[in-house]
């Protein structure tokens, strides 16, 4: 076990760093800087800019200034965009923003989705198993960008129920529209997945000795069928951990969240390069990180999978 | 039936009827008289948008409209703006003198202005922030608004005087002037004789005389650039000046040197360099406010964290997070708290209209700011009882390049102003009304606003010709100008969306009307600033003009230099009427000068009004005392919340004064 | 001695987070079928007709793509708006209409789906967004189809260290936050033409969609390699590499339509989702994602704007879905997916 989570780390580490290069390289290699937005600067003052956050040095000084400065101490830099801002401050920010979403979404699903799911299996082909299905289905076909402004079209701006946007605090109304609009497809998708594993287990051999033994349904479910059921979502928590990221960052532009992934899209838009960088690395840090847990639940739960 | 298929039509009944609920459920509610739901907040709390993230709660740095609406309420100066008409109020100064040729000031202030922090405001506290204000090392973007100051350009600008080491005398700035104006009482030395202030029956004691009073009345005096450089450039350049700085020395410019005086604890003077009949306008300016001395000292730049601050105005700081929310709550320690209804205002600053709409409609905002409402809605919005229609103290207009044929011959100029219809415009704009003047719609509602020319095609085509460029008819109804040097002129436009179409719908006026097809070109911003600013462009290009204070002169000024309107037109007569107007001091008269001066520079047509936009934004009905004028700048010790509904606004209140 | 690591007969591969196949069930168990002859495919064919549900699926992404191919061309000639039309000469025809209605609120045909902002035929975008939708959606899979395949048929074949190394980096590139770097990407590179934006995005979307394809790939082909076919091919001296690409890519061919087919639905929402951000499409082309980032900005009032674009969008994925459900049984009625 210890020796997989320090195989496993030694490769996350260089992962890591070259994610961070990659992202770096694209930048530079990329036309127009930070500055030159609507009013350019007279090229005196251009020049100052440049010497000041060190832009007019060679290249390979550059990297190295930054993947220095990143390995001592994880110091990411200041934002080129937001005034005296420090990459590590802006991230310390909005990160509770975006686990809070991320994670209540996640919950959501999870809850929402595997009972859901459990209760079609059980009453495989009845009318709770289509209804439930025909939902799942809706719950994936339609993108999180459309549903999320009709939820807000029909509760926030048709009945005035809950706010159309902004983050209010935790908890608070705001958190309802967007944590909804994100885990719908994640609720539907473990929904089927769950449906499909209890299926699939309650079929088995030694489900049929459990109900022979005489034990009650619920016991039945609870103890012996959903462990099993449950495998397929349980790995299925990495990737969607990436796949919830995406979902975010389209989440909290609908809903105008000051989140990590709003932070990054106006990065990108203005080619903020310290902020950029510092939450593609974060992101990265994170999701790696995040696989290896799963990997050793996963690990310590499924004897088969702890190999060689 | 299989079971997959029942899925299926279960998944298509559910989609179609969650797609028409959300239809039917917004069709019903367009139908609303007000623009969302009208319910008033349970507190008494304002919250609005009044922009982007603040550059700085300083009010001495930052010249933006939404940061303005914010020190007014966190600051107060001597006067504050009538939350109708924008007029000068009494605030932290509770009556004033003016002498009589509004050269000179005095301010008595009430003894019952605090700090939120309990410290009392007094005369000193004037002092310092005006100082600080036009101090360089500020870095105001506002500091021209107090150049009326004696002394202050110099300070701001860090010149030197020049003085005789024998005498002590230092040299005057009229001896160097070509036609220097009448001189001013403020700069005469003090007649002992004869009173320099009006009789005031309510005086009784007269103001202490000071020592710097007696230097403040001495002719304005000569400065000379700080920098060794050009100094010695400009010396050089001038023998009558050469002459007279020999065996001077040069003594820089001072703060102390700056127009302002504490006379006593509650008494401030303001010594300008010239008559300034409008100068309490200015004075309502955020750059004019007061700023906690002891507190900036300490912290510097960290002054307004939400640890350090300290303020003056009818609201104080109560929570600060950037890019989020800004909270202010009732100052209990303002003089005037009584008056203040609201227990909290909040500003949000978003910069998305559509979302700052959004959070108006569902109740979460009060108000929205001006401009706020997105043009394809308007439409819709106008027909709402919530919405503020009323125009903006700001112009559109199309300036030329006067320098350049064939522009230089008015004709042409006057023709292509005939040949635009600034009513089809404004009807396809739909935010704006059309401008005929100079001086914007409504604005100043005394003002006698010459009328300007109104469209007249016939009378362009006729203009045209007399310059030496006929116009033909065609066959086919349309014109054609050949002899019209077309490849002299073009119209130059900035890349942003909405400047490409009004560029063409010009484009296809005068192409209608007068059968020229100018062409267009597109630039770079820093391009376009660029070359309406050097005089680099030929033909026209779009300019346009907000109100800095709220007094006609604001816009006039434009061409009271050579080089600020980008047109080239510059006429000594037109800065002769308009000097001669700011030395008038009866009201009336004064407009009528200054309207006259706007005549003449109609008729010289430098440039080509277009319209005056609207101030285009909406407020909840339960809102008082907040008015849509056209500075868009409001006096939030007056607003409030009415919860009874007979009593709430239906559709744009009005501003006339009571 | 290096080890070749086969995925777990259990592992679900997501393939999207809505969307995942056993890998079990894309070993070729019964090969030999699809060597046998064409007879399979008319098989697969008719099972697919009977599932209702996948038919369907597959009339309605037929009326959807022929309407988005001939559709704008149709509504020009009967009423002269093409998508990018903007009536300008008549002030009171720039606004946005709902669904139905003229100018003075009267019913009209013109405008089934209503204006947008500048006078716009919705119904026309809405359209023209579909091709491009569905353009980037297969050309984009059609990429990462060639690399995916070509990339797992090597390492596959090949085996051993090298096969080793190329999962390696197909697993690491898997782990990473593909969808941030082609962000990155697009913001940095940001095309002057639509035309090349266009291209940016389905290159950028398709050359971090191999991945999978290649793992199943190489998955089918560490199966093939070992039959006699294969052995038989080797022994008559036949090329390696037309051993990989002649003989035993065509033998993958069911799972990777499979996987194709379920590509695309995914690859149209990451292209949608693009666009919305604003990193895709750029104007004056639409895509349905661009279509519903400017509907949004319009809901309070317009809501048309974005309901039409929206809920055409879900219902062509939805379609696409059950064609892919339906395919995937057709194929081979025993595997087993969610």
């Amino acid at each position: 076990m210890f020796r997989f989570i320090v195989r496993r780390l030694l490769v996350t580490i260089p992962t890591i760093l070259v994610v961070i290069s990659i992202t770096w390289v694209l930048i530079k290699l990329a036309p127009g800087n930070f500055y030159s937005g609507e009013k350019p600067l007279p090229p005196a003052i251009e020049k100052i800019i440049r010497e000041k956050y060190g832009l007019d040095k060679p290249w390979y000084q550059q990297y190295g200034k930054t993947m220095w400065g990143i390995i001592r101490h994880l110091d990411f830099g200041t934002s080129l965009r937001y005034q005296g801002q420090s990459v590590n401050t802006i991230i310390k920010r909005s990160l509770p923003v975006s686990a809070a979403v991320g994670l209540l979404a996640y919950l959501l699903a999870l809850i929402v989705g595997v009972t859901v799911g459990s209760i079609a299996a059980l009453k495989q082909n009845s009318k709770w198993d289509y209804g439930s299905m025909a939902l799942a289905m809706l719950g994936i076909s339609v993108p999180n960008f459309v549903l999320g402004p009709i939820l807000i079209l029909v509760f926030s701006l048709g009945l005035y129920w809950l706010p159309p946007s902004r983050w209010g605090g935790f908890p608070s109304r705001n958190l309802v529209l967007p944590v909804l609009t994100l885990s719908a497809l994640y609720m539907a998708y473990i929904a089927r997945l769950t449906r499909a594993g209890m299926l699939e287990v309650l079929r088995s051999d030694y489900i049929r000795t459990a109900r022979a033994k005489g034990l009650s349904e619920r016991d039945v479910v609870i103890r012996h069928a959903l462990r099993g059921g449950l495998m397929p979502v349980v790995s299925y928590t990495g990737p969607a951990l990436a796949f919830l990221l995406t979902g975010t960052v389209v989440v909290e532009r609908i809903f105008a969240l000051p989140g990590l992934g709003n932070y990054f899209i106006q990065a990108s838009l203005n080619r903020d390069e310290p902020l950029i960088i510092g939450i593609v690395a974060f992101i990265a840090i994170t999701l790696l990180l995040m696989n290896l847990l799963v990997d050793i639940a996963y690990a310590y739960l499924d004897p088969r999978v702890r190999y060689q | 039936m299989s079971s997959r298929k029942f899925r299926q039509i279960v998944g298509l009944v559910l989609l179609a009827s969650l797609a028409f609920s959300t239809y039917s459920c917004t069709v019903v509610s367009s139908n609303e008289e007000f623009f969302g739901t009208p319910t008033p907040p349970t507190r008494d709390i304002f919250r609005y948008v009044t922009g982007d993230e603040p550059a700085s709660l300083d009010p001495a740095i930052s010249n933006g409209q939404p940061e303005a609406r914010i020190y007014m309420a966190m600051y107060e100066g001597l006067v504050e703006y009538n939350a109708k008409t924008l007029e000068p109020e009494p605030a932290l100064a509770e009556r004033w003198h003016i002498n009589n040729d509004s050269s000179e000031f005095t301010f008595h202030l009430r003894t019952t202005g605090r700090w939120s922090n309990g410290d009392p405001i007094d005369a000193n506290d004037f002092v310092y922030s005006f100082r600080r204000a036009v101090d360089k090392k500020t870095a105001s973007q506002n500091a021209y608004l107090a150049s009326y100051l004696k002394n202050a350009e110099a300070y701001n600008q860090q010149r030197v005087f020049v003085r005789d080491p024998k005498t002590g005398q230092f040299l005057i700035e009229r001896d160097f002037q070509e036609n220097p104006p009448p001189e001013s009482i403020g700069n005469s030395p003090i007649d002992p004789a004869k009173s320099e202030y009006p009789a005031d029956p309510k005086e009784s004691t007269p103001d202490p005389d000071t020592a710097f009073h007696h230097q403040m009345h001495a002719p304005v005096r000569l400065t000379l650039p700080g920098s060794e450089k050009a100094r010695t450039k400009q010396i050089e350049g001038d023998p009558k000046l050469k002459a007279a700085v020999a065996g001077k020395e040069f003594v820089p410019v001072k703060a102390e040197d700056l127009g302002v005086e504490a006379v006593d604890k509650y008494t401030v003077r303001v010594y300008l360099k010239q008559p300034g009949v409008f100068f309490l306008r200015l004075l309502a300016h955020q750059v004019f406010r007061l700023v906690p001395r002891k507190v900036v000292e300490q912290w510097g730049a960290q002054w307004t964290q939400p640890e350090h601050i300290v303020t003056c105005g009818p609201f104080k700081m109560k929570e600060w997070v950037p890019y989020d929310r800004l909270v202010l709550e009732r100052d209990p320690m303002y003089w005037d708290a009584k008056t203040v209804k609201l227990d909290e205002l909040h500003f949000y600053p978003i910069i998305d209209n559509a979302t700052a709409m959004n959070l108006y409609k569902v109740g979460e905002l009060d108000a929205v700011y001006n401009h706020a409402v997105p043009t394809p809605w308007l439409h819709i919005m106008k027909q709402k009882k919530d919405y503020m229609d009323q125009a903006e103290a700001a112009n559109d207009y199309l300036i030329m390049n006067t320098t350049k044929p064939p522009l230089d011959n008015v004709k042409v100029r006057k023709a292509f102003n005939l040949s635009i219809d600034k009513e089809a415009y404004a009807s396809w704009r739909k935010i704006v009304r059309p401008l005929t003047a100079f001086m914007p719609e409504g604005t100043f509602a005394d003002y006698p606003r010459p009328q300007g020319a109104a469209f007249n095609p016939a009378e362009a085509r006729r203009l045209l010709g007399e310059a030496g460029y006929p116009v033909e008819q065609n066959s086919d109804g349309t014109f054609s100008c050949p002899k019209f040097p077309v490849d002299q002129v073009e119209f130059i436009y900035n890349s942003q969306a909405a400047n490409k179409s009004v560029t063409e719908w010009m484009q296809a006026q005068w192409k209608q009307n007068l059968g020229i097809t100018v062409g267009l070109r597109n630039m770079e911003w820093k391009t376009f600033l660029d070359a309406r600013s050097k005089l680099e462009y030929k033909g026209f290009a779009r300019g346009a003009y907000g109100a800095d204070y709220m007094d006609p002169f604001t816009f006039l000024s434009v061409f009271y230099t050579a080089d600020e309107s980008g047109t080239g037109w510059f006429d000594p007569k037109y800065v002769a009427m308009l000097d001669e107007a700011n030395r008038t001091l009866d009201h009336k008269k004064r407009y009528e000068l200054l309207a006259k001066a706007e005549a003449y520079m109609l008729d010289n047509q430098p440039i080509i009004p277009i319209d005056t936009p609207s101030v285009n934004w909406l407020k909840k009905p339960y809102v008082k005392g907040m008015y849509p004028n056209p500075a868009s700048l409001f006096a939030w010790k007056y607003v409030y919340i009415e919860r009874d509904r007979a009593k709430w606004d239906y559709g744009t209140p009005s501003l006339t004064a009571e | 001695m290096a080890t070749e690591k086969k995925p777990e007969p259990d592992e679900l591969i997501h393939i999207g987070p809505e969307m995942a196949v056993a890998e079990a069930d894309l070993m070729p168990g019964e090969v030999g079928r699809f060597v046998q002859g064409t007879s399979l495919w008319r098989d697969a064919w008719r099972r697919l007709l009977k599932n209702k549900l996948a038919v369907f699926g597959l009339v309605v992404v037929v009326i959807v793509t022929i309407s988005s191919i001939i559709g704008p061309t149709v509504i020009q000639r009967v009423f002269g708006f093409t998508p990018d039309y903007i009536p300008s000469n008549d002030p009171r025809l720039t606004q946005s209409f709902p669904p139905f209605t003229g100018p003075n609120g009267e019913f009209s045909w013109a405008h089934p789906m209503g204006t947008d902002n500048a006078g716009r035929d919705q119904f026309a975008r809405v359209l023209q967004g579909g091709q491009i939708s569905l353009f980037v959606g297969i050309l984009a899979t059609l990429v990462s189809l060639l690399i995916g395949v070509s990339y797992g048929a090597i390492a596959g074949y090949v085996g051993g260290r090298v096969d080793n190394v190329m999962m390696r980096i197909v697993d690491v590139l898997y782990s990473l936050p593909y969808v941030i770097v082609v962000i990155v990407l697009l913001s940095m590179f940001r095309s002057q033409t639509p035309r090349g934006q266009l291209i940016l995005l389905f290159v950028a979307i398709g050359t971090v969609s191999w991945l999978t394809m290649a793992r199943i790939v190489r998955g089918q082909v560490l199966s093939l390699k070992n039959q006699e076919f294969v052995l038989a091919a080797r022994a008559t001296g036949v090329s390696n590499t037309r051993i990989i690409f002649r003989h035993i890519v065509p033998n993958t061919l069911g799972p990777v339509i499979v996987y194709a087919t379920l590509e695309i639905p995914q690859i149209m929402l990451t292209e949608a989702f693009l666009s919305f951000l604003g990193f895709g499409v750029q104007a004056p082309l639409a895509s349905w994602g661009s279509l519903a980032a400017d509907g949004i900005q319009n809901i309070a009032v317009f809501p048309w704007q974005l309901i039409f674009p929206g809920v055409t969008m879900a219902l062509t994925l939805f379609s696409l879905n059950f064609l892919g459900d339906g395919l995937r049984d057709a194929l081979d009625p025993q595997m087993r997916t969610v």
